[in-house]
């Protein structure tokens, strides 16, 4: 049940800031009812639109990470469809991309480590070694000097 | 980082063809190796809201960059598109240009 998700919007550039923030309540409030909460708000601010939707060309982006179930992003995304004022929306689920990448990066690290600790160094880079030593951290060629 | 690309293109293109260079049909150039660009620089995720990170990969008529020029991994190509492809619906990227 516990998912994330984040959900950008894209409100039209007539509406005002107070608009703005009455949709940032309303998408909360159902949040709330739904039994889920917002981890999360970035605006964007007014941003051109990289083509033309209907009459626009700015709109101003608005960025939630949502915790919650599949039943509040239905309600949400349905919500928003109706609504006038938003001329784009997207919801994406985000956690289980996250967790792929999280664990790429430590396995990644933890690797690096090993093989720095196998040739007798310190596991963590030295402040010295900056830029020049590119070879030591790339995978394909690390396995054969550790070999060696 | 010139030791890895040399190794590369020799491999590839048959660099000592080319450098001698007379015999016509062979490969005119010096071709560089391919590297993903992801892969080198270690960027796990590629995310429809970097929109930095994407343009380099939708040239001038908007269309994405084949693997085949950038060179991009299979993996990090299909994360690519799908990152290209929710960045368009948002109006960060176009669709078409012109």
């Amino acid at each position: 049940m516990n998912r994330k998700y984040e959900l950008v919007y894209v409100v039209s550039p007539d509406a005002t800031d107070a608009q703005v923030a009455d949709l940032h309540t309303q998408v909360e409030q159902i949040t709330q009812r739904l039994g889920g909460s917002i981890e999360k708000t970035d605006n964007w601010g007014r941003r051109k639109l990289a083509y033309e939707i209907g009459p626009h060309k700015e709109g101003t982006y608005v960025l939630e990470t949502i915790d919650g179930g599949g039943e509040l992003m239905k309600e949400i995304d349905r919500r928003l469809k109706v609504s006038d004022l938003i001329i784009r929306h997207l919801v994406v689920r985000i956690d289980e991309e996250q967790a792929v990448i999280d664990r790429t990066r430590t396995t990644r690290t933890d690797n690096a480590r090993r093989r720095r600790v196998a040739r007798g160094l310190p596991p963590d880079r030295q402040p010295g070694e900056g830029q020049r030593n590119e070879m030591e951290e790339d995978d394909r060629f690390d396995m054969g000097e550790v070999e060696r | 980082m010139n030791g890895r690309k040399g190794t590369g293109a020799r491999g590839k293109a048959g660099a000592h063809g080319a450098q001698t260079g007379k015999d016509g049909q062979r490969r005119p150039m010096f071709r560089r190796r391919k590297v993903c660009k992801f892969c080198a620089d270690k960027i796990d995720d590629i995310n429809y809201k970097d929109t930095k990170l994407l343009m380099p990969f939708v040239p001038e008529r908007a269309k994405i960059l084949p693997r085949r020029i950038s060179g991009t991994c299979a993996m990090h190509q299909r994360k690519l598109r799908t990152a290209i492809m929710r960045a368009r619906q948002l109006a960060l990227i176009p669709y078409t240009a012109e």
